[in-house]
C-alpha cells in the first residue's frame, strides 16, 4: 500500500498542506481535504465537465488530475471567481440569463469561460457553443449559458 | 378581498431567481458537498452478467483488507429489511416482490451482488475487487420476442411469460369506422431505451442516532416524504422514527422519486453498525443501475375518409420495463394511451398494451413518461397524409377540436378544457414560414441537402388530482399540502410537500405565497425538502408543482391573509375586514371605489399576534401559523404546437436542426423566466434524445452505454435556440389558472424533429420510424435510394 | 470509480525520466496530459504500478521551426498546436487538427506526444502524423531513434515504443506555398472521437492537374492509414469528377472495422468515400488559392 506524500497545494492563492497518496484526484482532495465542495464531481471520466477548475490559469477537469500532480502549480476554483462578494461579469450574466437550473454543472462553466474570455473577448456564438460543448447541462437548452457568455463578453469588452 | 382574477402583482413577475446566488458562488449544498464526521462509504459489487443464479459469494479476503468495517450481502440485508411488494389492484398487472438485494439470482448486468463498507471510497473499491462470486449464467432475455417467445426464461419467477402487464379498451364503434373506411393507414414508433442523466448522480447518507432510535436519511429526492414511508416501513420503524432531508439537487428528471435498494441498504447499514454511512453513485453504476426508460414501440392503424379525418384509431403498446419493477408496470403505456388522441376529434378508439420484464434495467418515469405520445399521434397524421396527399397541415387542422367544442370528453373518458390548439398551431406554421418552405428546400437542392418542416402538437397531462389515481386504481394521492407562517416581525415561512431539482421554487413558489398573501415574493422564504418541516405532500412529479404545490400555497396564504384581515379590521375598529386588502405587506382600505393607506402593517398584526395575543378579536387564537391541503382537479391539461425546420445531409446522414419555435399555452405562469427555462430544457431533452440518446444493451445483456463516451447526450452544438411564443389561456379550475409544464417540451421536440426529418426525406420515399435518429439510421434508410 | 494504487515519480530533466524508465519494469506509465489515462485509471482499465509525470520536462514543451521541417516537442500542448501562429503558418493543417480535438479544456490539458503513444486509431493528431510522414523521435538511456509515423503505429492504442522509451518530439514537413489542404473528422457531436476522419494535402501544377497527393482515413481500422493506391492514381490526372469518384471508392474500401453496436461498417465505407470526396475538394481549393491555407 502506498503510504501518503506530505504536499502543498496552491489554491485560489493560498498555501494548504495536505497529505494524500498519489492515487487521490484533484477533485477530491479540493472538495474533502480543502472544504472547496465548489467543484463538482459528475463522471469522473474527463466528459461531462462539472469539476472543470484552473490549473495555472488553464481549464482542466480535476477529475482526471492527480493531486500529488499540483505541487508547484496553482488551482483556481469557483470559489475564487466572485470577488469582495461581488459577481464577476459572467456570474452576473448567468443570473440575468436563467443560465443554470439545478446549479450542478454551473461551477465547471464558469471556469470554463472566465478562462476562454481571458482570451476571446468577443466570441461568435458558435465559438461559445463550441467551447460549451465541453459542459455537459441536462437542465437549460444551453441557451440561457450561451446568451449570458454573449453578455459577459460585451461587459468585458466595456471594461478598462 | 380581491378576486383570483384581478390582476396579479407577484404571481407572473420576471423576478431572477434567488437561488442561483449559491449555485454561481460554489456555495451549493449537494449531498457530497457535507461534511458527516465519521461516515463510512458504501460500495456495491455489481452483476458483470444479465441473468445468472449466485451459487456462493466468497467475502472474506474483502473482508480483511485495510479501512473495510463490513461486507454484506442479499442474506444480510433480508434479515434487516422488508420486501418491496408491488400489487396495487390493477387488473392486468402482475404483482412482483422485491428484496433489499438479490439473495438467489441477478437480473441484470449491474444488479447488486455485495456491498463493501470501508473508511473512504478508495478503498471500499479496492475490497469490491477482492470478493469473489461463482454464477451459474441463465439464458438473458434482452428484447420483447425473446421475453414473449414460448418457454422463454423466466426474468421474475413470479411474473409467467415475463408479462408484466396486459390491458385493453374500446369506446365508440372501432370495427366500424374500420369498415367505413377510404383508406386503413398503419404506422409503428420504435423510442429507444433512454436514462435520465441528472448531472448529480444518486447517493445518499444516514445517521442512525441510537440514543434517540432515529434515523435520519439526507438525499437528493423529488418526493420526501412518500420515500420517507417507504423507507420506514421497510426497516420496521415507525414514521416518526425517520427523517428525510433534501439538500440541494443536481437534477433529477424523474430517476429521484422512490427509495432504491441502494438507498434502503445504506440506511440499514447505517442502523446496523450504528455509524454514519453514505454512498456516492458513480456515472458508470448511473448508466447501468440507476433506473432506465421509454423503450417502447407503439403501432397505429387509423380508419381515415377522404380528406384525412379519422373515422377510428386503434393502437398497440409493446414496452420493456426491464428486470425490476419500482412503479406499476402498466402505467406509463397507459398514459401514453389514455392521452394519445389530446387535441384531436377521436371518438372511436381502442387501446392494448403489452409491458415485457427483461434483464435490464428497470425502467420508470422520466421527465415527460409519455413522451412518445404525440410524435405517435402527430406522426399518424403525417403518416395519412403522405397516403392521401394531403397537405401535412391540413390534416391536422380538419382533425383537430376546435375552438368551440370545449370542454371534450374524449374516448378514454379524459375532459380536455380551456386549451387551444387550433391557435397554438396556427402561430407556429406563421412564425416558422410553413407556407414558404418550399423555396428555401429549392435553394437547400443545390448544396445537395434536404429540408424539412416537423409540425406537432401536444396535449400535456400535468397535474394528477386524487381521482385519477383512484379511477386507476393505483394507490396513491394527488394532493399537496402547504403552509404558510407570518414570523412575529412579519416576515414569511412556508413550506409545501414538494422537493425541486432546479426547478426555481424557492422563487416562483415564494410568488404564488406573495401573491395569496398581499406581500412581496422578496420577504417569503419557502422550505422544502425536509420531513420534519415540511407537511406531507406527493412531491414533484409529472409537471404538478405550479398547480398542485403552487396552489396550495396560494390558498393557504390567501387564509392567512384572511386573518390578518379579520385582526386589522378589529385594530382599525371595522366591524367587517369586507373592504380591506393586504398588498406590499400593508393593510389597506377601500374608500369611494379608491385603496387608501391605513396605517396598519402586516408587522403590526403579527407582532399583535404573537406578543400581545389578548389585543385579538373573539375567537381568534394567538399565532399566524396556518396550514391547508389542496387536491386540484382529476387531471389538468396544458397545450402547445411545436415546428422545427430541419436540413439533412443525404450523404452522412446528419441531422441539422436550423430552427425551432414553440407556442406553448400552459395558462397562469408563476415566473416567466422560470418558465422559459422549463420550456428550453424539456425540448432540449426530447431532441437530445430522438437525435443521439440510446442505451445499447448487446445480446447477452451486457450494457455498451455504460459511460459518457457512450450514452451520447446533445452537447451545445448539437441544439439551436428555442423560439417561444408565449399564450396563456387561464384554467378555470385551479386556483389562479395555472395549468402546469415542463413535461411537453418533450413530447413535441420528439414528434416536430421526426416530423421534419421524415418531411426533408420525403423525395426520397422513405420514413423513419425508430429513434434516434443518428447518422447511420438515416443512411440506412437512403442506401440505394441516392 | 477511483484509481487503483500505484507510485508516483516527478522527473525534473529528461535524463532522469528515462532513467526511471531503464529502471522501474515493464508496469509503467507515462503521465502528460493524461486526458486518455486518467479516464482509464478511474475506470481500473489501466492500472500501473508506477506513474512517471512528465509534465516538468519542459525541455519537451518547445516548438522549433526549420527550413523544411517543424518539430514539435512531445509535451507542446492540444491548444498550442491550434493557436500558435508559426505552427499555422508552417503547417495548417496540424493547427486545424488540433483544433478539433475533444474540447477546450482537454486541449489545454493534452499533448501531441500523449496523442502519439495512445495510438487511438480515430486520433486526429496520429492521423496528421500519418499523412504527413512525420518522424516520430524517441529517446532512451541508451540513445535516439526517429521512426517514421506509419511504422510507428502498430494497432489500436499500439506503438512501436519500448519499455525503456519515450517521444521527444514530432517532426512534421513545412507546407509548401503549393499546398492545400483538407480534413474532416465526422462525429455525432461535436468533440467525440471520429467515426470517421480523413485528411489529404494536394499541389496542382501550372496546368490545374495534380502533382501531387496525401490522402490519410483514420477511425477505420487499427490505425490511420496513407491512401496510397488514391495517391498514385491521381498524380498526372485532372481533379475531375472520375477521379474525385475513383479516389472515393478507394477510401471506402480500405475501410476494414468491424460491425460495432452503434456504426455498421457499411456506413463506415459511405462515410469514408462521401469525406474523401470533400476533403480532395477542400485541399484542391486551397491549392488554388496557393496563398489561401
Amino acid at each position: 500500500m502506498s503510504d501518503s506524500v506530505r504536499i502543498t497545494l496552491s489554491v485560489n492563492g493560498s498555501g494548504h498542506v495536505v497529505d494524500v497518496t498519489p492515487r487521490r484526484l484533484l477533485s477530491d482532495v479540493l472538495r474533502e481535504d480543502l472544504g472547496l465542495t465548489g467543484t463538482h464531481v459528475g463522471c469522473e471520466h474527463g466528459v461531462c465537465g462539472a469539476c472543470t477548475i484552473l490549473i495555472d490559469g488553464r481549464p482542466a477537469r480535476a477529475c482526471i488530475t492527480f493531486a500529488i500532480q499540483m505541487e508547484r502549480h496553482e488551482v483556481t476554483t469557483i470559489e475564487a471567481v466572485a470577488r469582495d462578494d461581488v459577481y464577476s461579469p459572467l456570474q452576473q450574466a448567468m443570473h440575468e440569463e436563467h443560465g443554470l437550473q439545478c446549479g450542478f454543472c454551473t461551477p465547471g462553466i464558469i471556469m470554463t469561460f472566465e478562462a476562454y474570455l481571458r482570451d476571446n473577448p468577443d466570441p461568435s456564438e458558435t465559438d461559445i457553443r463550441d467551447v460549451l460543448s465541453g459542459n455537459l447541462c441536462r437542465c437549460t437548452g444551453y441557451q440561457g449559458i450561451v446568451a449570458a457568455v454573449v453578455k459577459a463578453a460585451a461587459d468585458l469588452r466595456r471594461r478598462p | 378581498m380581491k378576486a383570483p382574477t384581478d390582476t396579479f402583482t407577484q404571481i407572473g413577475r420576471a423576478l431572477p431567481r434567488r437561488e442561483d446566488r449559491r449555485f454561481l458562488t460554489g456555495q451549493g449544498q449537494y449531498l457530497d458537498d457535507m461534511a458527516i464526521a465519521g461516515a463510512l462509504h458504501a460500495t456495491f459489487l455489481r452483476s458483470p452478467h444479465a441473468h445468472a443464479r449466485i451459487v456462493s459469494i466468497a467475502i472474506e479476503a474483502a473482508a480483511a483488507l485495510p479501512g473495510v468495517v463490513k461486507v454484506v450481502t442479499g442474506h444480510d440485508l433480508a434479515a434487516w429489511t422488508t420486501v418491496l411488494q408491488m400489487a396495487p389492484p390493477i387488473d392486468g398487472l402482475a404483482p412482483t416482490a422485491m428484496p433489499a438485494m438479490p439473495i438467489n439470482k441477478v437480473r441484470f448486468q449491474g444488479d447488486i451482488v455485495a456491498c463493501v463498507i470501508a473508511r473512504d471510497r478508495y478503498l471500499a473499491e479496492d475490497a469490491i475487487e477482492a470478493i469473489e462470486v461463482d454464477y451459474e449464467i441463465l439464458p438473458a432475455i434482452t428484447d420483447l420476442p425473446s421475453a414473449f417467445a414460448a418457454g422463454a426464461a423466466l426474468v421474475d419467477d413470479a411474473v409467467p411469460g415475463n408479462l408484466l402487464a396486459h390491458q385493453s379498451f374500446a369506446a365508440g364503434d372501432v370495427a366500424g369506422g374500420m369498415r367505413a373506411a377510404h383508406a386503413i393507414v398503419e404506422s409503428s414508433f420504435s423510442q429507444q431505451r433512454q436514462t435520465h442523466l441528472p448531472l448529480e448522480t444518486r447517493g445518499c447518507a444516514a445517521i442512525w442516532n441510537d440514543g434517540r432510535q432515529h434515523l435520519t436519511l439526507h438525499i437528493g429526492n423529488q418526493a420526501p416524504h412518500p420515500l420517507r414511508t417507504q423507507l420506514a416501513r421497510r426497516l420496521s420503524l415507525s414514521e416518526s422514527q425517520v427523517t428525510v432531508i433534501c439538500p440541494d439537487v443536481g437534477g433529477a428528471f424523474g430517476q429521484k422519486i422512490v427509495l432504491y435498494r441502494e438507498e434502503l441498504i445504506v440506511a440499514a447499514m447505517a442502523r446496523h453498525l450504528r455509524r454514519p454511512v453514505r454512498w456516492r453513485e458513480d456515472r458508470m453504476e448511473n448508466l447501468q443501475a440507476a433506473c432506465h426508460a421509454r423503450e417502447a414501440t407503439c403501432r397505429t392503424r387509423a380508419a381515415v375518409a377522404k380528406d384525412g379525418r379519422i373515422l377510428a384509431l386503434e393502437l398497440d403498446i409493446s414496452e420493456d420495463f426491464g428486470a425490476y419493477s419500482f412503479f406499476p408496470g402498466n402505467y406509463i403505456a397507459r398514459v401514453v394511451a389514455l392521452i394519445l388522441t389530446g387535441p384531436y376529434r377521436i371518438s372511436d378508439y381502442s387501446y392494448e398494451i403489452r409491458v415485457a420484464m427483461t434483464n435490464k434495467c428497470g425502467a420508470g418515469p422520466m421527465r415527460a413518461p409519455m413522451a412518445m405520445t404525440s410524435w405517435v399521434m402527430d406522426g399518424t397524421l403525417d403518416a395519412i397524409a403522405r397516403r392521401l396527399g394531403i397537405d401535412r397541415l391540413a390534416v391536422r387542422q380538419i382533425n383537430m377540436l376546435q375552438p368551440g367544442e370545449f370542454p371534450y370528453t374524449m374516448a378514454t373518458g379524459e375532459v380536455v378544457d380551456d386549451i387551444t390548439p387550433t391557435q397554438t398551431l396556427a402561430a407556429v406554421a406563421e412564425s416558422i414560414d410553413y407556407a414558404g418552405l418550399a423555396a428555401r428546400r429549392k435553394e437547400a437542392e443545390t448544396r445537395a441537402r434536404f429540408r424539412g418542416i416537423g409540425l406537432c402538437s401536444v396535449v400535456e397531462s400535468t397535474t394528477y388530482g386524487s381521482r385519477f389515481y383512484k379511477e386507476a386504481g393505483i394507490a396513491g394521492s394527488g394532493h399537496e399540502a402547504a403552509w404558510v407562517r407570518i414570523e412575529p416581525s412579519g416576515a414569511v415561512n412556508a413550506s409545501v410537500g414538494l422537493m425541486g431539482a432546479g426547478q426555481g421554487y424557492e422563487t416562483s413558489l415564494a410568488q404564488a405565497v406573495a401573491e395569496g398573501l398581499g406581500v412581496d415574493a422578496e420577504v417569503v422564504r419557502i422550505n422544502l425538502g425536509n420531513t420534519d418541516v415540511s407537511p406531507y405532500g406527493m412531491g414533484t412529479r409529472g409537471a404538478r408543482g405550479a398547480t398542485a404545490g403552487g396552489g396550495a400555497l396560494y390558498l393557504c396564504a390567501r387564509k392567512a391573509q384572511d386573518q390578518v384581515l379579520r385582526i386589522a379590521a378589529h385594530l382599525l375598529a371595522l366591524n367587517s375586514a369586507v373592504d380591506l386588502r393586504l398588498t406590499g405587506a400593508k393593510v389597506q382600505r377601500l374608500i369611494d371605489g379608491a385603496w387608501s393607506e391605513t396605517g396598519v402593517a402586516l408587522a403590526d398584526v403579527a407582532r399583535i399576534s404573537y406578543l400581545d395575543p389578548t389585543a385579538l378579536p373573539e375567537g381568534i387564537p394567538p399565532g399566524l401559523d396556518f396550514s391547508l391541503t389542496y387536491d386540484p382537479p382529476p387531471m389538468t391539461y396544458s397545450n402547445s404546437a411545436h415546428a422545427c425546420e430541419v436540413e439533412v445531409d443525404p450523404q452522412t446522414g446528419r441531422i441539422e436542426i436550423l430552427r425551432y419555435v414553440v407556442a406553448e399555452d400552459c395558462g397562469t405562469v408563476l415566473n416567466p423566466i422560470v418558465v422559459a427555462g422549463q420550456q428550453r430544457g424539456a425540448i432540449a431533452m426530447g431532441l437530445s434524445g430522438s437525435l443521439l440518446e440510446q442505451v445499447y444493451y448487446d445480446e447477452s445483456g451486457q450494457n455498451l452505454s455504460s459511460t459518457l463516451a457512450d450514452y451520447l447526450v446533445a452537447t451545445a452544438c448539437e441544439l439551436p435556440n428555442f423560439e417561444i411564443l408565449p399564450m396563456h389561456t387561464p384554467n378555470r379550475r385551479t386556483p389562479v389558472g395555472i395549468k402546469g409544464m415542463a413535461e411537453g417540451g418533450v413530447m413535441g421536440a420528439i414528434g416536430a424533429l421526426t416530423s421534419a426529418v421524415n418531411d426533408a426525406l420525403a423525395p426520397f420515399g422513405v420514413t423513419a420510424d425508430k429513434l434516434p435518429l443518428t447518422p447511420p439510421y438515416i443512411r440506412s434508410l437512403l442506401r440505394g435510394r441516392i | 470509480m477511483k484509481p487503483a494504487e500505484f507510485t508516483y515519480h516527478r522527473p525534473r530533466t529528461v535524463t532522469d525520466a528515462l532513467g526511471l524508465l531503464a529502471t522501474l519494469g515493464d508496469d509503467v506509465k507515462l503521465l502528460a496530459g493524461g486526458q486518455s489515462l486518467g479516464p482509464m485509471m478511474n475506470l481500473r482499465v489501466a492500472r500501473p504500478s508506477h506513474v512517471i509525470d512528465i509534465n516538468d520536462l519542459s525541455d519537451l514543451d518547445s516548438v522549433n521551426v526549420h527550413l523544411d521541417r517543424i518539430e514539435i516537442g512531445s509535451l507542446v500542448r492540444h491548444h498550442r498546436l491550434a493557436t500558435d501562429p508559426q505552427i499555422a503558418a508552417t503547417c495548417p493543417i496540424l493547427s486545424a487538427a488540433a483544433a478539433s480535438i475533444g474540447h477546450y479544456a482537454i486541449r489545454q490539458r493534452g499533448t501531441i506526444g500523449g496523442s502519439m503513444a495512445h495510438a487511438d486509431p480515430a486520433a486526429q493528431l496520429p492521423l496528421i502524423a500519418v499523412l504527413l510522414d512525420a518522424g516520430i523521435r524517441i529517446g532512451s538511456r541508451n540513445g535516439s531513434r526517429t521512426v517514421d509515423a506509419q511504422s510507428f503505429f502498430v494497432s489500436s492504442l499500439v506503438t512501436d515504443l519500448a519499455e525503456d522509451e519515450l517521444i521527444t518530439s514530432i517532426e512534421f514537413p513545412v507546407f509548401s506555398g503549393q499546398s492545400g489542404w483538407g480534413i474532416e473528422v465526422f462525429a455525432q457531436r461535436q468533440g467525440d472521437f471520429a467515426i470517421v476522419s480523413v485528411a489529404a494535402t494536394v499541389e496542382r501544377s501550372a496546368a490545374g492537374v495534380v502533382k501531387s497527393l496525401r490522402l490519410a482515413l483514420g477511425g477505420t481500422g487499427v490505425v490511420p492509414i496513407r491512401l496510397t493506391d488514391a495517391e498514385l492514381a491521381a498524380v498526372g490526372r485532372a481533379p475531375d469528377h472520375a477521379l474525385t469518384e475513383e479516389i472515393s471508392s478507394i477510401a471506402a474500401a480500405a475501410v476494414t472495422a468491424d460491425d460495432d453496436a452503434r456504426i455498421p461498417v457499411a456506413y463506415r465505407r459511405e462515410l469514408a468515400a462521401t469525406l474523401t470526396g470533400r476533403v480532395f475538394a477542400a485541399a484542391l481549393q486551397r491549392a488554388e488559392g496557393a496563398s489561401v491555407r
